[in-house]
């Protein structure tokens, strides 16, 4: 028992760094659900495919770069960044387009017809990027390529090291997550869309257009979910048309955890719902003796949206689920 | 007069294309799209059912002699049949969305799947397969343990509203998957990702070949899932669940008990799964967690959207849409571009067979499902034959 | 003993109080509870019927209490409601609203419905023949089979209360049942309803703005304002209640419109 016991100690630092990884992702794409949450009640079940869209634009800037050998030229930050913001762009823009083609038209109608277009628009995504992909590049199951410089391992301390990959991802989330917070806080559009999300009718009545603030609101979310995908892919390097689904369904939980419609509690939720998935896919196994291991690291996730929703659908941070009389 | 004749030359006429060309999904197409016909057209009653009968129970098996595929097809298309009707009770008639309705099917398959094949001496120690004629009482097993697997999902769940309910159920569909894949260890009870096989089948009566013996038994559980429908749907029971799917707070004010109403929804519609769980093990010899996976789920759900939430004709004609977009369509599509391919055809001067290989139709199954529900939701969401609001003659009896 | 007796109903909501120690009791006839917006009348028929639950106070029907019951327990119980802005089934037909009405009257199981036993036949059509007998009483038997959206308004009005019939109720509660009728519809539904308590044996509390309605049919009218009850007694003591005209008009000395028969 002494030895698994030092054995949990020794791989806690990589544990923790995973999660905490993990957490920004997850927080990253939460945001998105939140936000669209937040100003139209609705669950926009296509994002998983928005964040693994900007995955695969992403590498596909990368595998032309390393097509004509580009790659090791540029200095990594600007062949990251430029990734980044194509990701960005591109998510962005196929989120506004869903919402107009696929969503607008529905809003009048009972909840669930909008949530059934929103499954149909994901499952035809999945395929369409795979279409694309099997066209143009003949393959959908893509690698990123690897950079030698992000593979080169840091020594913190005498027994910890870290990649600079898992330093970029987690700084490049970070300033993420710091420009929403400066523009849904100190920005008048910021301010628009959460004067929409608290109440649509009067926010129409100050002289806000709301759709074009919908619009807009799904932009910034499809955005960072789409930086999202491009730091999965550096970060986890084997990506394919259907892996939005689980990242996406967790990363949903997440934002339900913290509060769904609130973005802090967004941010929040990715953070704990990512660490206590890195511990238990970690140590579960050590701590069951191999009974359970880290397979179960996604029923973990479900156990505790199912858990949430009964038991307190309105999250840590608390967003008053509206009393329908 | 002339929708009668059209009606018997359509039938006979497809069913003799299909009987000369047996390769031709496109005379297969034509058989079924007549049979749609015959359903619709406005002849007399004895006629359209006579037809529909003869076709279901003569034709179709004489086709399956020329063609063994296309009986495996009719007999996929009825198992959906069954399933996108139990899926009807609980999202058309009571307005509850599940996601996660593979999880039934999956509970009742892998009940057989376990007792009906040597992998429970894994658990047990001896004593199994249990011999082919359990399967029929397995079928009652597969009902009860989906009922009751409906019933331990719904009790936790049903308070929960529209979306959130929808991402529940979602939920639990996953977990039951990650299940499937995993439970073998520490105890082997599914016998993870390899699968379990081989499934003990029933003997057949009259030593029908199994692909007629399954065919038949599917068409006789379609008959007997529809009267059941039917029946609940013109009850007190199916009156509550509309309902509740119109306004739940009304529903409750008029004495609707909403908790007991709904887990009962859950539960009828999880029992048809779970009978065809049972069916399809035995069926298909070999399981594993891939049968049951979100894909299936989402495929039932644009079964019953296609054709009209809460319509039994319309169940009937999603799942056959769907089933045969799938199976027939896509693969038929793949397979004539690959003819196309080796005949070096092009189109616009552009050689077909330098299409990428990995390009395949046959699986593009998601992006035909994703149109279905995006295409329905936008222009006809009531379905293609939306439910009829009963014109019941109510004659008081003996007044 | 009162067929119907709320004490100390107090409901609050966040920082609003809706309701403050409100009493009420009823024995029979109609009593009609009147006040400004916002009194807390609606509230009051919440709490009433189970979709509230109050922060103090009991109410007992019929000597048992239905604190801690659920809405569809306390119509089982024999109290049902109707509601001011009408929650019809919409896409069900006339007599289909009205059959759900009679779903606490049932006592058939899912195995009498799956065998269309013969006890299921005869209870189907008995449940036909008195929810047509319903629609007759409210006169709506000829859109038997019409869908409920599509009725025009005031029919819709008198068909939430056949539906509320349905599941024949010794206390009917009624959340402005008379709302943009005119005078004529109006009149003719109180004298339906002076009908239906003499043959029915019914209690009715009924929730009106339409004053001379209120004076015409009520037995009693109790009064509430900013979520207390202010007055009570027979609407000719209520309506000279200088409290009550207060209340609506502010200090000003005008009694409630309607009042004087015009």
């Amino acid at each position: 028992m002494s030895m698994d016991f030092e054995l949990l100690v020794r791989i806690f630092p990589e544990v923790l760094l995973d999660g905490i990884i993990l957490g920004f992702m997850y927080a990253l794409i939460a945001l998105g659900y939140t936000m669209v949450y937040g100003v139209l009640e609705f669950i926009n079940f296509a994002h998983s495919e928005i964040f693994i869209a900007g995955a695969f634009i992403g590498v596909e800037i990368l595998l032309g770069l390393q097509g004509r050998g580009l790659l090791e030229g540029f200095p990594w930050p600007l062949v990251l960044l430029l990734a980044l913001m194509a990701g960005m762009a591109a998510s962005g823009l196929l989120a506004v387009t869903i919402e107009r083609v696929a969503y607008r038209p529905l809003r009048a109608a009972p909840r669930l017809i909008p949530l059934i277009s929103a499954i149909g628009v994901s499952f035809f995504l999945q395929d369409f990027i795979r279409l694309f992909e099997s066209l143009w590049r003949n393959a959908f199951n893509l690698v990123y390529p690897s950079m030698d410089a992000l593979n080169h391992r840091l020594e913190l301390t005498a027994t910890i090291d870290v990649s600079v990959k898992s330093l970029v991802v987690i700084v490049s989330a970070l300033l993420m997550l710091w420009a929403l917070h400066l523009i849904v806080n100190r920005t008048k559009v910021g301010t628009a869309i959460r004067a929409v999300a608290e109440d649509q009718a009067a926010a129409s009545l100050m002289g806000i257009d709301v759709n074009r603030i919908i619009s807009l609101t799904f932009l910034i979310g499809g955005a960072m979910g789409g930086a999202a995908g491009v730091l999965f892919g550096v970060q986890y390097g084997l990506i394919n048309p259907y892996s939005g689904f689980i990242p996406g369904l967790k990363a949903f939980t997440a934002a339900v955890l913290g509060g769904i419609g609130n973005i802090p509690g967004a941010m929040v939720g990715g953070l704990v719902l990512g660490l206590l998935e890195a511990f238990a896919a970690s140590y579960l196994s050590l701590l069951t003796g191999g009974a359970f291991g880290a397979e179960y690291k996604d029923i973990f996730a479900f156990s505790v949206l199912i858990l949430i929703l009964i038991f307190r659908p309105k999250g840590l941070l608390g967003e008053v689920v509206r009393e329908r009389a | 007069m002339i929708q009668a004749l059209l009606s018997v030359g359509l039938v006979a006429a497809s069913a003799l294309g299909v009987a000369t060309f047996p390769r031709s999904v496109l005379a297969f197409l034509l058989f079924q799209g007549s049979l749609v016909f015959v359903y619709r057209a406005r002849i007399p009653e004895l006629l359209r059912w006579s037809l529909l009968v003869v076709a279901l129970l003569v034709l179709m098996p004489v086709i399956g002699y020329f063609n063994g595929y296309y009986l495996e097809v009719a007999t996929q298309v009825g198992i959906f049949v069954v399933l996108a009707l139990g899926l009807n009770i609980v999202v058309g008639l009571a307005g509850l969305l599940d996601l996660g309705y593979v999880a039934f099917f999956a509970v009742g398959a892998y009940s057989w799947a376990i007792f009906g094949s040597p992998h429970a001496n894994v658990i047990f120690g001896g004593g199994f397969p249990l011999a082919g004629g359990w399967f029929y009482p397995f079928l009652v097993v597969g009902l009860c343990t989906a009922a009751l697997t409906g019933v331990l999902l719904g009790l936790p769940v049903l308070r929960l509203h529209g979306d959130y309910l929808a991402i529940v159920t979602l939920g639990f569909g996953e977990v039951i998957r990650v299940l499937a894949n995993n439970l073998d260890k520490p105890i082997n009870i599914t016998n993870g990702p390899k699968g379990i096989t081989p499934i003990s089948r029933p003997p057949t009566p009259f030593g029908l070949p199994y692909g007629e013996y399954f065919y038949f038994l599917v068409l006789l559980l379609v008959v007997v899932v529809v009267i059941v429908n039917r029946r609940l749907e013109n009850s007190h029971i199916g009156r509550a669940w509309e309902a509740i799917r119109e306004d739940e707070l009304a529903a409750r004010s008029m004495g609707v008990p909403l908790v007991r109403m709904k887990l009962m929804a859950f539960a009828c519609g999880a029992s048809f799964a779970g009978i065809m769980g049972v069916l399809f093990s035995a069926k298909q010899v070999f399981i594993n967690p891939e049968s049951f996976t979100f894909l299936e789920s989402i495929g039932v759900l644009a079964m019953v959207i296609l054709g009209g939430m809460g319509s039994i004709p319309g169940a009937i004609l999603g799942a056959t849409v769907v089933t045969v977009l799938n199976l027939q369509v896509l693969k038929g599509f793949s397979l004539w571009l690959n003819e196309l391919k080796n005949a070096g055809v092009t189109v616009l001067g552009y050689s077909l067979a330098d299409l990428p290989t990995q390009f395949e139709p046959a699986k593009y199954e998601r992006m035909v499902f994703g149109i279905i529900l995006v295409l329905m939701m936008i222009f006809r969401p009531q379905g293609i034959f939306p439910a009829r609001r009963r014109q019941r003659e109510l004659t008081p009896h003996g007044s | 003993m009162a067929l119907f007796e709320a004490r100390g109903v107090t409901k609050r909501f966040g920082g609003l109080t809706a309701l403050n120690g409100v009493d009420f009791a009823l024995e029979r006839g109609i009593v009609s509870i009147i006040g400004p917006n916002g009194a807390g009348k609606t509230t009051l028929f919440n709490v009433f019927t189970g979709l509230y639950v109050p922060d103090e106070g009991s109410v007992t029907f019929r000597g048992q209490a239905l604190l801690g019951l659920r809405p569809d327990q306390i119509t089982a119980l024999g109290v049902c409601r109707t509601f001011q802005n009408i929650r019809l089934f919409a896409n069900m037909t006339a007599i289909e609203n009205v059959l759900v009405g009679m779903n606490s009257r049932i006592s058939l199981g899912l195995w009498d419905v799956l065998s269309h036993s013969a006890r299921f036949r005869q209870s189907e059509s008995q449940l036909a023949t008195r929810a047509l007998g319903l629609l007759d009483r409210v006169g709506l038997q000829a859109n038997a089979n019409v869908v409920a959206r599509n009725l025009p308004y005031g029919d819709r009005r008198r068909l939430e209360l056949a539906r509320a019939l349905a599941s024949q109720p010794a206390l009917l509660l009624l959340d402005e049942p008379t709302a943009g009728m005119t005078q004529g519809e109006a009149g003719s539904l109180m004298r339906l309803l002076r009908g239906l308590v003499a043959d029915l044996d019914l209690a009715i509390i009924l929730i009106e703005h339409n004053m001379r309605v209120v004076m015409e049919v009520s037995d009693r009218v109790t009064v509430l304002d900013h979520g207390e009850k202010i007055a009570e007694g027979s609407p000719r003591e209520v309506q000279a209640s200088p409290r009550v005209i207060e209340a609506y008009l502010g200090r000003r000395g005008a009694a409630p419109r309607g009042a004087h028969g015009a």
